[in-house]
């Protein structure tokens, strides 16, 4: 499919200025701006591609200019790409204006080969996007047919002769080649054809012979799918758009019903499911959820997109509706038939689902067991993992107790860690000491009893530009009876040498109850 | 009071429970979690009833810390017949009183890698996290920890969370950051102050002391304990304030001379 005025049209869209208008659109060449683009009206005053925009304005002072944007361009061929995710699952780019749409065997759903290029070309009509399609057995031969042909759909077995007529440039070739070819007088594909590969291939390039295989079908050419290929799909469309959030439920329930049945033949579960909803106007929302545990239970997976949708909020906004609803499930991992006890619910699963609909409402990131990890940096010691990724095995193996001897009546590490440790001012009566007292968050506390120094050393990889110090924690009592982690930065003596200038920097790190 | 009330109290409250036709969890598993000083447990009527909430909040700015020691030591102890603990922290109440920290959770009694936790950016999400999660039945008890003084856990909100924990089962620990005004539907409501340990021979930290102020109760008068927790056994005890022994000079201890 060639979007053949995309840039022009993009912005024509914008502006809602009738299409008579002449426009083009310029980018920088060789310190001149050159045309890059330009709509059906400009083309019929006879201006062209790669033309200075000297010359266009010389010919046509009222010229509309516009400066390219190609990232602008790149986006609408994104969304025109999600868009066609209605028709087929395997859509590949095709920058900078095309797109490849791998319709094998989704043709007749929407009655025949033919009927499906017209409603793609009149839907894109009514969004203001002219566009051209070439269908073919090779993805080669249908972006000739789109560009050059002069019959966009090629049958089944008449590649060849279709592509004799064409010129070399339907090959997808870069300038350079083509430039040699002319050179050599080869304009048309049936000039090349039935020539002698070897010296082709020496003087043009492999890459040549290539494009002209893959537009046969002699070379294999796959199509690079934009988005991952879902194992399960069930999908619904409406002839009237659906929009209130309810109906949009239910009907994920209900496709949640046939993906379930698929999945149960497989022995199956996903692991990650995807809803995209094709708004009427062509936008597309897709809303991810994953689970912890291999899922294929209706009511639970309706209950994960009420959450998602709950957060989505704003920017799942339904416009005038949605035409399709489709589920898919991305990621899929065996799920065993379960026997159900007679004793009642069973709260593992229970516990699982919940893990989930919180997951799916705050982000899986939000919701965390933690994992030990073997090093003495208290704030490394532990990994907050997501829940969902947490299985019981990665819990299991838990820190090992001893490396904290218990010689203290007290636990040696506090149960609330600062992630910034707070700067405190203190005063210990010896340098090397406990802190006699010590100014917290605007209070001065009395040290009553002390632990310590339990001297924690920084990693050497840590201390690549020598600037981890050396730290000495104090387990620290107050009057009161508050008992929090304290610890006093750099050592004196070795880590002082060299910063005369180095006062020691006292913090707070963590909460004792 | 005799020992023998409270249980003729729960049956009667089933018999009555039954009789309203409510679906009640009291007769599954421990209706009941006893604090294990014996004093405050009568007061309670056996201990913190299951299936509903508990106010727990510091008596002063500083116990922060005392505070959330106590939420914990009770998710410990209601987790000691199994079940995981979530954790529910507001990003603000994450900086101003630390991250659960694993290890030191391990150390304090509750195993670390049966706890969830989950950081929500408003209040009003982990409100709502609460009340999703009390009406699981997998989970032992479920802490949410709010900034200041939790204006948003008013009487409607904790009514709500009441009856999402009637229908789980669990625990629910609403933890606030500042003692706070507001009339709940709670069980009850403790205020926590820390207390000075008492020192080990050595002269080193004694088991972590907490003062405990009931301030709220259902089922009886107020109350105000000092009380030590015992990580290892996960058991109150009374606090007995003798005079501390005094401190004697301490050896070196080997793990402090190694770890230099």
């Amino acid at each position: 499919m060639w979007l053949k005025r995309l840039s022009t049209d993009r912005i024509e869209r914008c502006t809602a200025t009738p299409a008579e208008k002449p426009l083009i659109i310029v980018e920088p060449f060789k310190s001149a701006l050159r045309v890059c683009a330009l709509n059906d009206a400009a083309a019929a005053l006879g201006l062209r591609d790669a033309m200075p925009l000297a010359d266009a304005r010389a010919m046509y002072p009222a010229l509309w200019v516009e400066n390219a944007t190609p990232q602008a361009d790149r986006e609408l061929l994104e969304a025109v790409a999600d868009w066609c995710d209605g028709y087929t699952p395997l859509v590949g780019l095709d920058p900078p204006d095309g797109l490849f749409l791998d319709i094998s065997g989704c043709a007749h759903l929407f009655g025949g080969e033919r009927a499906l290029g017209a409603d793609i070309l009149d839907r894109l009509a009514r969004q203001g996007l002219s566009a051209q399609i070439g269908l073919a057995d090779t993805a080669g031969c249908a972006w000739a047919a789109a560009r050059y042909g002069d019959r966009r759909l090629v049958p089944k077995g008449d590649t060849r002769a279709s592509l004799m007529a064409l010129p070399l440039a339907a090959l997808r070739l870069d300038g350079k080649v083509l430039t040699a070819l002319a050179q050599a007088g080869l304009k048309r594909i049936a000039d090349v054809i039935d020539r002698p590969r070897a010296p082709l291939t020496a003087r043009f390039g492999e890459g040549f012979l290539r494009r002209l295989d893959q537009a046969l079908g002699h070379e294999d050419e796959s199509i690079k799918p934009r988005l991952p290929l879902p194992s399960y799909v069930a999908e619904r469309r409406f002839p009237d758009p659906i929009g209130r959030q309810e109906d949009v439920l239910g009907c994920i329930e209900q496709l949640a019903q046939e993906l379930g049945l698929l999945l149960e033949r497989r022995g199956e579960g996903a692991r990650l499911l995807q809803a995209a909803l094709f708004r009427t106007d062509g936008k597309v929302y897709r809303l991810e959820t994953g689970t912890g545990e291999p899922l294929r239970d209706p009511g639970r997976i309706k209950r994960l997109f009420i959450e998602r949708i709950a957060t989505a909020g704003d920017e799942c906004d339904p416009g005038f509706g949605y035409d399709t609803v489709r589920l898919s499930a991305l990621v899929c991992e065996r799920l065993d038939p379960v026997q159900s006890g007679l004793a009642g619910e069973d709260n593992q699963a229970e516990l699982a689902h919940l893990i989930d609909r919180l997951s799916a409402r705050f982000g899986s990131r939000r919701l965390t067991r933690l994992v030990p990890n073997n090093t003495h940096i208290p704030e490394f010691a532990v990994a907050a993992l997501p829940a969902q990724a947490v299985r019981g095995s990665l819990a299991a193996h838990a820190l090992s107790q001893e490396s904290l001897a218990q010689e203290s009546l007290a636990p040696v590490r506090p149960v609330r860690l600062f992630s910034r440790p707070e700067a405190i001012e203190a005063v210990a009566e010896v340098p090397d000491g406990p802190p006699a007292r010590f100014r917290w968050r605007r209070v001065v506390h009395e040290v009553i009893a002390t632990e310590g120094p339990e001297r924690i050393a920084m990693e050497w990889w840590r201390d690549a530009d020598g600037h981890a110090l050396t730290r000495d924690y104090f387990r620290v009592e107050s009057k009161e009876g508050v008992r929090v982690w304290l610890y006093r930065e750099g050592l004196y003596g070795r880590e002082m040498i060299h910063r005369p200038d180095w006062r020691p920097q006292w913090y707070v790190h963590g909460l004792f109850a | 009071m005799t020992a023998a009330m409270p249980a003729t109290l729960h049956r009667l409250r089933q018999a009555v429970a039954k009789i309203e036709g409510q679906e009640t969890d009291l007769c599954s598993g421990s209706p009941v979690l006893a604090l294990g000083i014996r004093t405050v447990d009568a007061l309670l009527q056996g201990g913190l009833a299951a299936a509903s909430l508990h106010d727990i909040a510091p008596a002063a700015v500083r116990d922060v810390g005392a505070a959330a020691g106590f939420a914990l030591a009770l998710a410990a102890r209601a987790a000691k017949s199994g079940g995981d603990t979530l954790c529910i922290q507001t990003d603000f109440a994450a900086i101003e009183s630390g991250d659960v920290y694993g290890p030191g959770c391990d150390l304090f009694g509750l195993q670390s890698s049966r706890l969830l936790i989950l950081k929500v950016s408003r209040p009003l999400d982990a409100l709502w996290a609460m009340e999703e999660a009390l009406k699981c039945r997998a989970l032992a008890s479920v802490i949410v920890e709010l900034p200041h003084d939790g204006p948003l856990a008013d009487l409607t909100a904790t009514r709500r969370l009441t009856l999402a924990a009637r229908e789980g089962g669990s625990f629910g620990f609403l933890l606030r950051h500042r003692p706070s005004s507001f009339t709940g539907s709670v069980e009850t409501r403790w205020e926590v102050a820390a207390a000075p340990s008492r020192p080990d021979q050595f002269g080193g930290l004694g088991r972590t002391a907490f003062v405990l102020s009931l301030t709220k109760n259902r089922h009886g008068a107020a109350g105000r304990w000092p009380v030590v927790w015992n990580h290892h056994d996960r058991d109150f005890s009374a606090l007995s304030f003798g005079v501390a022994e005094a401190a004697v000079d301490r050896p070196d201890r080997t793990l402090y001379s190694h770890a230099g």
